[in-house]
């Protein structure tokens, strides 16, 4: 679940919290991971109780025509995902002068490192621990002296959204909605819970670490909304705000140490995601190939495995090279993408989790099914609402009477 | 040796058990996935859903380009 906090999504809490403050926000994070971890505990329990991927299990299920629809979504979205996982990293270190390429360089390096282990324990606790470091960010916020007392009406008292429904406030909506519910977890989550072996035993501990990483990520995703306030207190200019921009504009507030935590915190979110997501491609494609696709296996029996994670890795790599992207606007738009593809990942999801002939008695009860039909209908509705704002910019306004 | 000597050189520890199952749950999950699931036949309505799913992702990637188009001029 740490693996969600990625270099985008941490990009949208700090956009957030320079545009808008906390008052909407905290809460709204807050249900957000509630929607992530309803989901994630489904794919835990799919794929213990069917030892197959996400990808496997619709193709068996539905038949390739539905498969492959599914597919294109995880490829496009992945792929656009990892493009902004790698925006992070070259951002964050453009804050100690690293150059891009020797960041795209190093994130290589390590991703080729960390999958060497041909072991998903090592791969995993590596992964965990590189994750550890997300929780950075909560000491930052405390640099930041957050006005406690304003935390907690946030908390209490849920705060309309600021400037109403518009185009800007409907797009930062859905960029933090993609920033923690997106269909690439719902795929590597359950292709991890396979390759880790787990079986219906193991079920409690999975959704034990499913909470754990939940609210350790809500914990680092509030804190950085946190970090960025003050951008949005002191009326500090955030619309062009670039990656890296946040911590040198976060620098009169918290210091250069603080700044430079911020950036690192930015450079880990972006690595962590950046070998999960590579990962995800990889378990998809095997599944699907019905090649060997495990972390388990030494690169000789998984060279198709290894191969889609490199080679995805490394043409993301090249294309994060090419100078002025507008990398939070990127970064932003790539959320939304996810969010507006999560409703038939999801809908999926829903059906298979609720299939008893696969499931046996492990099938959803009545009260997830809810939650997730709710969350469903959320996601689905936020989009219609992005969709008009962008075709008719001015209706929220004339709605409302403004 | 006696009956229940014999018996009692059989008996596993519970390491052991958890060690000899350990090792063969990976071939056993191996095993079961090479069963393949049989195909589910989608309803009337499973499909409406899905396909409307369909359009409205295809509609909505539409208006994201358009926004990407309207933002940049």
């Amino acid at each position: 679940m740490l693996g969600e906090n990625d270099g985008p999504s941490m990009l949208s809490y700090a956009a957030t919290g320079a545009k808008f403050g906390i008052g909407f926000f905290i809460p709204f994070i807050l249900l957000t991971f509630l929607m992530a971890i309803v989901v994630q505990e489904m794919t835990v329990r799919l794929g213990a109780a069917t030892h197959r991927g996400h990808a496997e299990l619709i193709f068996e299920r539905f038949g390739p025509f539905w498969g492959w629809f599914s597919m294109i979504d995880l490829g496009i979205g992945n792929f656009l995902t990892l493009i902004t996982e790698f925006i992070a990293i070259r951002a964050g270190l453009s804050f100690f002068g690293v150059p891009p390429w020797l960041a795209m360089l190093g994130t290589l390096v390590l991703l080729y490192t960390a999958l060497m282990s041909h072991r998903y324990w090592t791969w995993e606790r590596l992964t965990m621990a590189i994750a550890a470091f997300n929780l950075i960010f909560i000491p930052v916020a405390l640099m930041a002296h957050p006005h406690w007392d304003a935390v907690g009406k946030a908390l209490l008292v849920w705060k309309p959204l600021p400037g109403g429904l518009t185009k800007d406030t409907l797009l930062i909506v859905l960029a933090d909605i993609g920033a923690t519910v997106t269909p690439w977890m719902i795929f590597f989550q359950q292709s991890a819970t396979v390759d880790k072996g787990l079986t219906r035993p193991d079920i409690p501990f999975g959704r034990i670490d499913t909470i754990i990483g939940g609210v350790l990520a809500a914990a680092a995703a509030i804190a950085v909304l946190l970090a960025t306030a003050p951008l949005f207190a002191l009326h500090m200019t955030a619309a062009n705000y670039q990656a890296a921009e946040f911590a040198q504009a976060l620098e009169p507030v918290i210091g250069h140490a603080g700044a430079a935590l911020f950036a690192l915190g930015i450079v880990e979110a972006g690595i962590v995601a950046a070998v999960t997501i590579s990962t995800s491609s990889a378990y998809a494609f095997g599944e699907v190939a019905g090649l060997p696709h495990s972390l388990n296996i030494p690169f000789k029996e998984g060279k198709s495995f290894y191969g889609v994670l490199f080679a995805c890795a490394a043409v993301v790599a090249g294309i994060v090279l090419i100078p002025s992207l507008p990398l939070v606007y990127v970064v932003l738009v790539v959320n939304v993408i996810a969010v507006l593809a999560m409703p038939p990942a999801l809908v999926f999801l829903f059906m298979l989790v609720n299939d008893r002939e696969i499931m046996g008695d492990l099938v959803s009860p009545l009260w997830a099914n809810i939650l997730a039909g709710i969350i469903v209908l959320l996601l689905t509705a936020a989009g219609i609402l992005f969709g008009i704002s962008v075709i008719a910019p001015n209706i929220f306004a004339a709605l409302s009477g403004r | 040796m006696t009956g229940k000597e014999h018996e009692h050189q059989h008996e596993f520890s519970i390491e052991q058990t958890i060690l000899v199952l350990s090792a063969l749950e990976r071939d056993q999950l191996t095993g079961g996935k090479k069963q393949r699931l049989p195909r589910r036949h989608l309803k009337g309505l499973e499909v409406i859903i899905l396909w409307s799913l369909r359009v409205y992702l295809l509609f909505m990637m539409a208006v994201v380009v358009y926004q990407i188009w309207s933002g940049a001029r």
